[in-house]
C-alpha cells in the first residue's frame, strides 16, 4: 500500500508475552460471541429472577423485622402479620443468611445454568468447528490446550455470573442488613460460596467443552446436555423416591452431587438435605472427579485427532 | 493531478453536474437498444430500496434487464448481493418493486423463471452432485425421469458429468461452483442470476463458462453476472451496471460509461518521432487538458470527450504529417472506469 | 445517446468473444438442451410432494440426533424393563419404618416428622415385613387366631382391600413416575423438540435454506411440507417409544399404553407445531424450545390457578388424568391443579396445533431470512 510508507510507523520493539496468556483473548472472544446475542441476555434475565427473589426477600425480611410491633403490615395490596411473615421468610424460605440460603440459591439456579450452558456449548465450540473458524486459532502460535482452556474460562465466567457472583452479592447484602460481625462470623460461608462456585466451574466447564467438542451441532448438544442435567435427575428421583431403590442411584443426578459437595463446602450437615436419602459426600465427589477426569482424557485424545476439514 | 477543467467552460460544468456517480438523482445518460426496446424487460427493478435496519442496502435502483448479459460490478458492500437477493425473492424491497416476467419476485411464480447461483458454499454435503441437481429439478416440479434427463444434460453442459457421483463434501471449490450453475440451469429459466460464478474455476473452465454464458445469452436468456474478475467480465460482456454505495453509479457499455466521465479525462499514449512538436499542437486543441512527455518518443495526452478528440487527432496527424507509431488508451479498462466511479476506493488488479 | 429521465435501460444481445476466440464448451449440447428443456412442463403439486419426501429423508440425516434419541429410548426401556422384572414397580416391596416409643409411626421415611419431643428419641429401624408380607399376614391372621366371625370378616375385608390397593399401586406408580415424570416431563418434549427444531433450524444453521426458498414453491407450502415431514419421525419416536416403554412395563405398562396413547399423540402434534414455529421465528430455536419446555412449563406447571393452562403439557396430563380416572390416578392436589375435561383438552390441543401451524405458515411466508448465506 503506497500510503503506508508515509505514516512513518516504527517497528514494534516490545516483548512478546508468554503463550499461556493467549488463553485470555480466546476467552474474551468467546465471551463477546455470547454477550452480543440478545438471547443470552434474555436467558440471563430469566436466570436472575431467582436472585431477585432472594435479594428482595432479604430486604422484605429486614423490613418485616422492624414491624413486629404492628398487628398487620401492608405489602402492596396484601396484608400480612409481621411475625408470620418473618417466620415464612426466615424459617420456611431460609432467607436467614445461613448456609441454607446460599445452598438453596445454588440449587434453584440449576435449570437456568443448564440452559445457558447448552446455548454456550453450541456457540462457543460448535460454531468454530461448523463455520471453520478453528484454523484461525490454530494457525497462531498457541497450543490446542490454550484454545480449550480459553473456552473453559469463558464457560466459567457464565457459570459464576449466574451462581457465585449473585451468591456473594446476597452474602454482602445480608451482612449489610444484619451487622458487621456477620462478615466475621460467616467467613466460612464466604469461603464455602467460593468453593461451591469453583466446584461447579471446574466440573461443568470440562463437561460442556467435552460435550461440545463431541457434538458440534446445536440440537444434539442440547439433547445430550439435557439428558445429563434433566433426564438423569428425573431418573434418579424415580428410582429412589418412586421405586425405593438404594440411595446410591441418586448419584446419577450430577447437579445433586455438586449440591452435596457444595453443602459440605458451606459446612452444613448432610441430614439437613431433603430428601433424606442421599449418597455420601465422598461418593459424589468421586463420581464428579471421575467424570471430570474422563472429560480431560477425552479432550486430550480429541485434540490430537482433530482434523480441520470442511 | 490539478483539475484542468476550466470553471468557465459551460460544457465542463454541465457535464460535471451530469456525471453519473453519486448524484442525488439517477441522472445518468443511458442508452436504449432500439431493436429490443419494445420487448418487455425480463427483470425489472422499479425504484427499489432496501434497508437493513438503519443501513441502506440498495437505494432507489431502477433497472430493466432484457435478454443478454449484464455484468454487475462494485466494491464490497455496494449492494450487489442485495440486488441479487431481491431478484431471486429472498428479500422484499421496502420501496418499489422487483418483477420477473411481470411476476413479483417474492412470489413463487417468479421463481419458475429465475435460476440462481448464489455465492454461498453450503450444500447438502452428504449428497452427490448428481443427487443434488436432480433434487433441485424435482423441487421445480419435474417428474423423476424428466429430472434425471435434465440433470444429466446440465451436468454435461457444466463439465461435471464424470465427477457427479461423488459426494459434495469431497468437491473442490470449482466443482462446487459448477454444480451451483448446473442447478440454476436445470429448469431452463429465462433469467439467470449468477453471483460470482467464476470464483474458484480454473482458467480453462472459465473459458468454458464464458462460452456457455454467451450461448445462453444468444438464446434469449437474461444473465445478470456479478464478479470481481473484471478482465473476465470484459471478455464476457461490455454491458455493465456499476454499483456504488447502494446506488447504480453507471449503466451501459464500458465505452459509454467512459465517455460520461468528463471529470476523469482519458489518458492516451502516443508514440511519435516528433513528440515535442506534436505535444505543442495537441495543447492547442480545446479537448486536451494536458500533455506529458514520456520516454522513448512518447507522449501521454489527457483529453476529455474522446469521441470528438480522436477525429481531431486524426485530422491533426494527417495535416501535419506526423509519424505516429503507437496509439494506446491507458485507462479505458473496466478497472480504471470502476476506479474512477468508485472514487477513492482502489480496485486491485490481479496479475 | 439520449437520456431517458429516471429510467435506466440496459439490454442487448451482443455476445462477446474472448480474446482467444475459442469456445471450448459444447455448443451443440447447449442447443440440444435448450430445445429439450423447453418442451417439458412442471407441476407445483409434484414439487410439493417431493419436498415432503425429501424433508422426511433429510430428518434421518441428522444422525447424531437420531442416535441420541434412540439411546435415550434404549436406556429408559432397559431401566423400566429391569425395574418391572425385579417387581419394584408396585408398593409391595416397600417397608414400614417403626420408630416406636415416643416417636410417631411414619409410613413413609420421607414424610416430615412430627413435633419434637423432649425425651431422647429411639432411633428408627425398619420392620422386616414388607407391605405385601403385611397384607399376607393380615389375610392369614383370622385363620391363625380364633376371633369372632364379624371380626374375621372385617379383617378379611381389610386384607382384601390392602391387596387390591397394592396391586393397583403398580399402575399408580407406573403412571406417576414413568409416564408423568419421565415421559411427559422429559422424553415427550425433548423428542418433539429435537425433530421439530431441526426441521427449519438445521437448515438455517447449515445455511442450506436458500436452496428451498429459491424453488418455485409458495413459502407457506414449504413450511407445511417440513411439518408433515417431521411429524412421522416425532410420532414414531414418541408413540413408538411410549409403546416400547409400556411394553416392558408389565400389565401396568400395557394398561398405561391403552389409556394414554391418545394423549401422547395429541401432545406430540401440539409440541411439534409449537417448536416448528420456533424454528421459523428464531435462529436458535432449540434453545428457545428448551427454555419453554423445561423452564416455563415447569414453572407454569407448578403455579396454582389458571396460569398453567398456557402450557401444552398441562392439557396432555389432563387427557391422561381423564383416561385413568377410574384407576385412581389423579393430580396430587386437584383443587390446586384444576384439571380440565378431556373434551376441553382435546379442543385446546387441536386448536393450538392448527393455530400454531397457520401462524407458522404466515410467519415463514413473510419473514426475510438474513442468515441464508
Amino acid at each position: 500500500m503506497p500510503g503506508a510508507s508515509l505514516l512513518h510507523y516504527r517497528p514494534w520493539r516490545g516483548r512478546f508475552r508468554g503463550v499461556t496468556l493467549s488463553v485470555l483473548p480466546v476467552a474474551r472472544i468467546s465471551l463477546w460471541m455470547m454477550f452480543r446475542r440478545k438471547l443470552f441476555w434474555a436467558l440471563y434475565a430469566l436466570g436472575l429472577l431467582m436472585f431477585f427473589m432472594f435479594f428482595f426477600g432479604q430486604y422484605l425480611l429486614a423490613w418485616a423485622e422492624t414491624q413486629t410491633a404492628e398487628e398487620t403490615v401492608r405489602i402492596g395490596v396484601v396484608r400480612a402479620e409481621p411475625d408470620k411473615l418473618v417466620h415464612l421468610l426466615r424459617e420456611v424460605l431460609k432467607l436467614n443468611g445461613t448456609g441454607y440460603t446460599y445452598r438453596n440459591f445454588f440449587w434453584f439456579q440449576g435449570y437456568m445454568v443448564m440452559i445457558v450452558l447448552a446455548m454456550a456449548g453450541s456457540i462457543l465450540v460448535g460454531n468454530d468447528f461448523h463455520f471453520g473458524s478453528l484454523p484461525f486459532y490454530l494457525s497462531k502460535p498457541v497450543g490446542r490446550w490454550h484454545y480449550l482452556l480459553g473456552k473453559c474460562l469463558a464457560v466459567a465466567v457464565f457459570i459464576n455470573l449466574m451462581t457465585t457472583v449473585p451468591a456473594l452479592i446476597l452474602f454482602v447484602q445480608y451482612g449489610l442488613l444484619d451487622s458487621w460481625s456477620y462478615f466475621v462470623e460467616s467467613g466460612r460461608l464466604f469461603l464455602g460460596i467460593l468453593g461451591y462456585g469453583l466446584l461447579l466451574t471446574v466440573c461443568l466447564s470440562l463437561m460442556l467443552v467435552a460435550a461440545a467438542t463431541w457434538l458440534r451441532r446445536t440440537v444434539p448438544m442440547i439433547m445430550t446436555w439435557t439428558t445429563l442435567f434433566l433426564f438423569f435427575p428425573i431418573l434418579a428421583k424415580t428410582l429412589v423416591d418412586g421405586f425405593h431403590y438404594d440411595r446410591h442411584w441418586r448419584l446419577l443426578d450430577l447437579w445433586n452431587d455438586a449440591y452435596l459437595l457444595g453443602n459440605a463446602c458451606l459446612g452444613m450437615a448432610q441430614d439437613t438435605i431433603r430428601p433424606v436419602e442421599q449418597p455420601a459426600v465422598y461418593e459424589a465427589g468421586l463420581l464428579l472427579g471421575a467424570l471430570s477426569l474422563l472429560c480431560l482424557i477425552y479432550l486430550n485424545l480429541r485434540i490430537r485427532a482433530v482434523e480441520i476439514v470442511r | 493531478m490539478p483539475d484542468l477543467l476550466e470553471p468557465a467552460d459551460p460544457r465542463g460544468r454541465d457535464r460535471a453536474l451530469n456525471a453519473p456517480s453519486l448524484q442525488p438523482e439517477p441522472a445518468l445518460a443511458p442508452f436504449v437498444v432500439v431493436d429490443q426496446a419494445d420487448e418487455p424487460p425480463l427483470l425489472l427493478f422499479d425504484h427499489v430500496t432496501k434497508w437493513y435496519g438503519p443501513v441502506i442496502g440498495v437505494n432507489q435502483i431502477t433497472l430493466e434487464l432484457r435478454p443478454g448479459i449484464t455484468g454487475l460490478v462494485g466494491s464490497n458492500g455496494a449492494g450487489k448481493s442485495t440486488l441479487m437477493r431481491l431478484a431471486t425473492g429472498q428479500l422484499r424491497p421496502d420501496l418499489g418493486s422487483v418483477q420477473v416476467l411481470g411476476h413479483d419476485a417474492w412470489q413463487f411464480e417468479a421463481k419458475r423463471h429465475v435460476g440462481y447461483s448464489p455465492d454461498v458454499d453450503n450444500f447438502y454435503e452428504d449428497m452427490s452432485g448428481r443427487q443434488f441437481v436432480e433434487t433441485m429439478a424435482r423441487l421445480c416440479g419435474f417428474s423423476r425421469l424428466e429430472a434425471r434427463r435434465r440433470t444429466e444434460e446440465t451436468l454435461q453442459l457444466v463439465g461435471m458429468a464424470q465427477q457427479a457421483s461423488r459426494r459434495l463434501r469431497g468437491y473442490s471449490k470449482g466443482m462446487r461452483q459448477r454444480i451451483k450453475v448446473a442447478q440454476a440451469l436445470v429448469h431452463d429459466p429465462e433469467v439467470l442470476i449468477l453471483d460470482e460464478p467464476l470464483s474458484g474455476i480454473d482458467p480453462v473452465g472459465r473459458m468454458e463458462f464464458l462460452a456457455l454464458f454467451r450461448l445462453l445469452a444468444e438464446r434469449g436468456k437474461c444473465l445478470l453476472v456479478s464478479s470481481h474478475e473484471l478482465e473476465e467480465l470484459e471478455k464476457l460482456t461490455d454491458h455493465v451496471a456499476v454499483m456504488a454505495e447502494a446506488r447504480i453509479a453507471a449503466v451501459g457499455t464500458l465505452a459509454q460509461i467512459r465517455d460520461l466521465l468528463d471529470d476523469h479525462p482519458l489518458s492516451i499514449l502516443i508514440g511519435s518521432d516528433h513528440p515535442r512538436q506534436m505535444a505543442g499542437a495537441l495543447l492547442a486543441m480545446p479537448d486536451v487538458l494536458g500533455v506529458d512527455l514520456g520516454e522513448q518518443d512518447s507522449i501521454v495526452v489527457r483529453a476529455r470527450n474522446p469521441r470528438r478528440f480522436f477525429p481531431e487527432l486524426a485530422g491533426l496527424v494527417l495535416e501535419e504529417n506526423y509519424d505516429v507509431h503507437r496509439l494506446e488508451t491507458l485507462d479505458d479498462s473496466a478497472h480504471a472506469i470502476l476506479g474512477y466511479l468508485l472514487g477513492g476506493r482502489r480496485v486491485e488488479k490481479r496479475g | 445517446m439520449e437520456e431517458s429521465g429516471s429510467r435506466l435501460e440496459v439490454g442487448g444481445s451482443r455476445v462477446g468473444v474472448g480474446a482467444d476466440g475459442a469456445l471450448t464448451a459444447n455448443p451443440s449440447s447447449a442447443l440440444n438442451l435448450q430445445s429439450s428443456l423447453e418442451s417439458s412442463h412442471s407441476s407445483a403439486w409434484l414439487a410439493w410432494c417431493y419436498l415432503v419426501w425429501f424433508c422426511f429423508l433429510r430428518q434421518a440425516r441428522a444422525r447424531q440426533m437420531v442416535w441420541i434419541a434412540l439411546a435415550l429410548l434404549t436406556l429408559i426401556t432397559t431401566v423400566v424393563g429391569l425395574v418391572t422384572l425385579a417387581g419394584r414397580v408396585g408398593m409391595e416391596e416397600w417397608r414400614w419404618t417403626w420408630v416406636g416409643g415416643n416417636q410417631p409411626l411414619r409410613i413413609n421415611p420421607q414424610e416430615k416428622a412430627g413435633p419434637p419431643v423432649r425425651e431422647p428419641p429411639i432411633p428408627p429401624h425398619y420392620v422386616r415385613l414388607s407391605y405385601a408380607e403385611t397384607a399376607q399376614g393380615m389375610q392369614v391372621l383370622p385363620h391363625a387366631i380364633p376371633m369372632p366371625s364379624s371380626a374375621a370378616a372385617l379383617q378379611d375385608a381389610v386384607a382384601g382391600a390392602t391387596r387390591i390397593a397394592l396391586a393397583r399401586s403398580r399402575f399408580y406408580l407406573f403412571s406417576n413416575w414413568v409416564v408423568f415424570s419421565v415421559f411427559v416431563g422429559f422424553l415427550l418434549p425433548i423428542w418433539s423438540l429435537s425433530f421439530a427444531t431441526e426441521a427449519l433450524g438445521g437448515e438455517r444453521e447449515g445455511r442450506s435454506l436458500v436452496w428451498l426458498l429459491t424453488r418455485p414453491l409458495p413459502r407457506a407450502s414449504i413450511y407445511l411440507a417440513k411439518f408433515f415431514a417431521l411429524l412421522p419421525w416425532s410420532l414414531a419416536l414418541n408413540l413408538g417409544g411410549f409403546a416400547l416403554i409400556c411394553a416392558v412395563g408389565g400389565w401396568q405398562g400395557h394398561l398405561a399404553f391403552r389409556l394414554y396413547w391418545p394423549a401422547v399423540l395429541g401432545g406430540t402434534i401440539a409440541f411439534c407445531a409449537l417448536f416448528h414455529l420456533m424454528g421459523a421465528c428464531f435462529r436458535r430455536a432449540a434453545v428457545i424450545a428448551l427454555v419453554y419446555s423445561f423452564f416455563l412449563e415447569t414453572i407454569l406447571g407448578s403455579m396454582p390457578g389458571y396460569m398453567k393452562r398456557i402450557s401444552i403439557g398441562f392439557y396432555t396430563r389432563c387427557l391422561m388424568f381423564d383416561a385413568a380416572a377410574g384407576y385412581g390416578v389423579q393430580p396430587e392436589k386437584p383443587s390446586i391443579y384444576l384439571p380440565v375435561s378431556a373434551a376441553t383438552a382435546w379442543s385446546i390441543l387441536f386448536i393450538a396445533a392448527a393455530g400454531l401451524l397457520v401462524v407458522g405458515m404466515i410467519v415463514f411466508a413473510r419473514t426475510q431470512y438474513q442468515d441464508l448465506s
